[in-house]
């Protein structure tokens, strides 16, 4: 290729508005998605991810149906799926990953119901993958609204949350309020569902929650850094994602999780540090 | 009298109906070091949970230098040293940042350190011969180093009351050494100091009292007081029999020393 086509290759679709939407919304949300996604992966909390992320089905259906917005639903859900969690858990001698099974299945077969039952123009494909070139400007304003609310939220409360992974009992022991961290990180995990829905869907979202930060783990010892490297990895694969969805006519929320799993796949094997090769050679050069 | 560093007043605490711990009563004076002996489930850890404040006794109550225990939390005056286990070792954190956790409590809500806080950090460090170290990220460290590192976020947090969980597992000798000498200076500087432990022999060398603890608080003062064959064969349930008293030391005797 040369570089007036590499060029032509960037440049062509935004010719399209529907296109510009696409890509800066995939931007934004790989960014919420990254920052929230090293919390994620150093909390253990990645099928607490794929719980909520299906459990606000019923929420985004219901909501079309009361004409609210999807997100009030999606976040409604979403939390009373997690509390529900919570509740069972300690009522019951049911150990948690079974709780959270029992409990997301059963949200996401009440929102197929209620999909099947609703005449309305509601449809199952967008919500289950995204459907982010179809993405009209209301739902812009609210993917930017929540959008905002997380980072915020989580750029103040960053050295707290990040006490709160490592080390809960300290944290409790200097007065930090550990229950209000809780449920903060989660109604942030919520939101930032909420939000991807559009880009990727409710199937793939777990994926935009967990990589990126499983990415930075294997890359850097630094907190700080970690986030900017799955900040950076997770826009990237977003953006690229988009740009090859539209050339090679294929599903966006698809490409983005493609690309970033290969990120993922490249930084296990070639990581300067925590990689393979670099711990086979050690391997070997230890026995040796 | 000295000022009472811990006080224990009769505390109950019941999990979902079972009783953790009964009754239990303890007076660690200011300045002293109390060495809290148990076995596994026997309510060593809910009696550090009490005197943190993270489980509400269903009778009695703990106070901390005369204090209840909400005020304490907010003058961040009980600092808590985790057992190796409870630690995650891959955390993206350095030496510096674990240390640092001891000042949020001292900072406003975004948590950004000021000159003092750096300050005191830096010195807590030296402290402990770990400021050569303070770049490294945690798991790089060794068993000795990891320990020092938290003792250095207890220092940190200039805490009046220190709990220590398993100091002293999987530490080799040396450290094992500098960290009883560390202990030691600071009660002389007024700390009180209470540490789970089941390795007798170093407890009876410099601890002022021990605990003895099953399910309640069976016995606590002076080690040649309170190491009694009958209140060891109630702590232990008879399974002390591999040892042996002799004068006020207990040592493993022969047949069971591995």
């Amino acid at each position: 290729m040369d570089t007036a086509s590499i060029w032509q290759w960037f440049v062509a679709p935004l010719q399209y508005e529907f296109m510009v939407k696409a890509i800066a919304v995939s931007a934004l949300v790989g960014l919420v998605c990254s920052v929230l996604s090293c919390y994620m992966t150093l909390k253990g909390w990645a099928l607490m991810g794929d719980a909520v992320s299906h459990a606000v089905m019923p929420g985004v259906v219901l909501a079309y149906i009361l004409k609210i917005p999807f997100a009030i639903g999606a976040f409604v859900f979403g939390v009373s799926s997690v509390l529900a969690i919570g509740f069972i858990k300690s009522k019951t001698r049911i150990k948690e990953d079974t709780v959270i099974g029992l409990v997301f299945t059963g949200f996401f077969a009440f929102g197929l119901v209620l999909i099947s039952k609703t005449p309305s123009s509601v449809d199952l494909t967008h919500i289950l993958f995204g459907n982010v070139l179809g993405i009209s400007n209301q739902d812009i304003i609210q993917t930017v609204l929540i959008a905002a609310i997380t980072l915020v939220t989580i750029l103040v409360l960053r050295k707290d949350l990040l006490l709160f992974c490592f080390d809960p009992t300290h944290a409790r022991s200097i007065g930090l309020n550990t229950v209000a961290l809780y449920y903060i990180l989660l109604s942030v995990l919520s939101l930032t569902i909420v939000a991807a829905l559009q880009t990727v869907g409710i199937i793939l979202v777990v994926a935009m929650l967990v990589t990126p930060g499983a990415t930075a783990y294997l890359l850097t010892d630094r907190f700080d850094h970690m986030m900017l490297i799955a900040a950076a990895s997770g826009v990237f694969s977003s953006v690229m994602g988009t740009y090859i969805s539209y050339h090679i006519d294929g599903a966006t929320g698809g490409c983005i999780v493609v690309l970033q799993t290969l990120i993922f796949v490249g930084t296990m094997i070639f990581a300067p540090k925590h990689g393979l090769l670099v711990r086979a050679r050690r391997k070997q050069a230890a026995s040796s | 009298m000295r000022e009472v560093g811990i006080e224990v007043d009769n505390v109950t605490v019941t999990y979902n109906g079972k009783v953790a711990l009964h009754g239990a009563n303890l007076l660690l004076a200011s300045g002293s070091i109390g060495g809290l002996v148990g076995m596994n489930g026997s309510g060593k850890s809910t009696l550090f949970k009490s005197i943190m404040g993270f489980v509400k006794p269903t009778t009695g109550r703990v106070l901390i230098n005369g204090m209840p225990i909400r005020l304490v939390q907010k003058k961040n005056m009980v600092a808590y040293v985790p057992q190796s286990e409870e630690v995650d070792w891959n955390f993206p954190v350095s030496v510096w940042d674990v240390v640092m956790m001891g000042r949020y409590g001292y900072m406003n809500v975004l948590r950004i350190p000021s000159p003092v806080d750096r300050r005191i950090v830096a010195e807590s460090l030296d402290r402990v011969q770990m400021s050569e170290f303070q770049n490294r990220q945690i798991g790089e460290l060794s068993g000795g180093q990891k320990k020092r590192t938290f003792l250095a976020r207890a220092l940190a947090q200039q805490a009046t009351v220190m709990l220590l969980d398993e100091p002293f597992t999987g530490v080799d000798v040396k450290t094992e050494k500098t960290m009883i000498e560390l202990l030691i200076e600071l009660r002389e500087l007024g700390h009180t100091i209470l540490i789970s432990t089941h390795d007798l022999a170093s407890v009876a060398t410099f601890c002022d009292q021990v605990v003895l603890i099953n399910r309640t608080i069976l016995a606590y003062g002076p080690t040649g007081e309170v190491f009694t064959e009958e209140n060891l064969t109630r702590t232990f349930g008879g399974r002390l029999s591999g040892f042996a008293l002799s004068q006020q030391l207990i040592k493993p005797s022969p047949e069971e020393n591995m």
